[in-house]
């Protein structure tokens, strides 16, 4: 017999007796067997499906799992783990609910390892009533009443643990405290001797009958009535805190998420509201520079359209229109090279038409009253040229008759001095008075 | 007698069931037949 094979026979000894403590159902000593099996050989699948299916009875369904999942992968076919899965997997939910128990199990643990063993307690009962078959929670839930001397119901826990796992050690261990602190050791002891220290009956014996007392009607009444007295005084003292305190706990937990919700909403809020602002500022700033662009007369579009309008005016020949605008527009925001030569065109003709033009226009504004435009086109013309006295003496006319005394007499001034040979230096006189 | 505080320290958390998977991955399934297998190429190799 070779190394591999007294391997193979080891996993199949060890399996085998796993195998028999499980149909005793000494489940906990069974899985001991099948995982020694599994360390001499991970391919035996029985052994492995047998263990899974024990952490499965005892409630630990995750464990269950991890066992048939990886006898599937080590033997996809033929494999009863296959049906184990289905099953588990195949009714709605019973996964999500087992997932449900073991998170409840946990916090319950953690209750009881933090001082809340009411609230541990609890949640232990509304798992064992869920999942009847989950061993630690039973021993969990016996350990706790226990603490607190309750061995009635510790018994009654463990009681389950042992049906589902016989041999269960920590159970055992448990139940012979329990029966030491109830006396139930004692009367098993007393019960063992009897069985075997019986003596036979004699003929002078007497068997007396149990007494059997009756109740009056009365007195059943006053036992309903004080055993309606302690179970409300059971429910008010001990019942309705332990409720309350878990309510306010689940309570306390669900403000707590939904406050975390709110602030976190809140604070999206606030800065969805900034990127608003900010957004809606950007809007109106780049609204006001649109309006600017088309508002401002001065804007370089401006200057260009004002560029477009005398060469249109060129084109059909009305010089005054391309005067009148070329005076008014601001030649500094033409800069790129094409357009500047045009202007510069245009800036040679201007020079020599420019000024009749703006002499006729003055003067027509002069007529109709409209003072301010007749010495605008005065001074446009005074730009090409200032040594023109009649363009200076009709400058101090128009003052004068605007009532603007001081600047008439200064046009009028500057006459007489620069230009005293000619015919406005008299007008000009006579104007000033002298 | 039972200590309560010791007894209730020893009980561990059950595995969750959404940890199946990384628990799968992290399990060692090494049985005495990879090992042997293992001793019996170093034997090879050193003859």
């Amino acid at each position: 017999m070779d190394e591999m094979q007294k391997i193979q026979y080891a996993a199949n000894s060890y399996y085998n007796r796993g195998l028999e403590m499980a149909k005793e159902r000494n489940l906990s000593g069974a899985a001991r067997f099948l995982k020694r099996a599994l360390q001499f050989n991970k391919y035996h699948t029985d052994a492995r499906n047998l263990l899974g299916l024990i952490f499965y009875e005892m409630g630990e369904t995750s464990d269950a799992l991890i066992q048939w999942v990886i006898s599937i992968n080590l033997q996809p076919d033929g494999n009863r783990a296959d049906y184990y899965l289905d099953e588990v997997q195949r009714k709605p939910g019973q996964l999500e609910i087992a997932s449900q128990m073991v998170k409840k199990f946990n916090q319950a643990l953690f209750y009881a390892q933090n001082d809340s063993d009411d609230l541990a307690v609890l949640q232990l009962k509304r798992i064992v009533d869920e999942k009847p078959n989950f061993v630690k929670a039973h021993l969990l839930l016996a350990l706790l009443y226990m603490e607190h001397g309750d061995y009635t119901k510790a018994g009654k826990s463990l009681f389950k643990v042992l049906q589902i796992d016989n041999n269960n050690e920590k159970a055992t261990r448990y139940m012979e405290y329990v029966k030491s602190r109830t006396g139930k050791a004692e009367v098993e002891k007393r019960k063992m001797k009897n069985a075997f220290s019986h003596r036979e009956m004699q003929d002078d014996d007497v068997i007396l009958p149990p007494t059997y007392k009756e109740n009056t009607g009365w007195q059943s009444i006053i036992n309903i009535g004080i055993g309606l007295v302690l179970g409300a005084v059971m429910v008010v003292f001990l019942i309705m805190p332990a409720r309350e305190r878990t309510l306010n706990y689940e309570h306390n937990q669900e403000m707590q998420s939904y406050t975390d919700k709110l602030n976190l909403a809140n604070q999206e809020t606030d800065k969805l509201k900034l990127q608003v602002e900010d957004y809606q500022k950007q809007k109106e700033d780049a609204e006001g520079q649109l309006n600017d662009l088309k508002g401002d007369s001065g804007s370089t579009v401006n200057q260009y359209a004002a560029l477009a309008k005398i060469l249109d005016a060129y084109r059909k020949g009305d010089t005054n229109t391309a005067v009148l605008t070329y005076v008014d527009m601001d030649q500094s925001k033409i800069t790129d090279d094409g357009s500047v030569v045009i202007l510069n065109e245009i800036k040679a003709d201007m020079d020599a038409n420019a000024p009749a033009v703006l002499m006729a226009a003055a003067v027509q504004s002069n007529s109709v009253g409209d003072y301010d435009t007749a010495l605008r086109y005065y001074e446009k013309y005074m730009e090409f040229n200032d040594k023109n006295p009649e363009v200076i003496y009709n400058m101090g006319m128009v003052y004068k008759a605007k009532g603007d005394t001081d600047n008439a007499n200064q046009m009028f001034g500057q006459v007489i001095m620069n230009f005293a040979d000619s015919e406005f230096a008299e007008k000009a006189k006579e104007e000033r008075g002298y | 007698m039972i200590n309560f505080e010791e007894e209730i320290e020893r009980f561990k958390p059950s595995l969750e069931v959404e940890a199946v998977s990384d628990a799968i991955v992290k399990s060692d399934l090494t049985d005495m037949a990879d090992i042997m297998m293992d001793i019996m190429k170093d034997i090879k190799k050193e003859k």
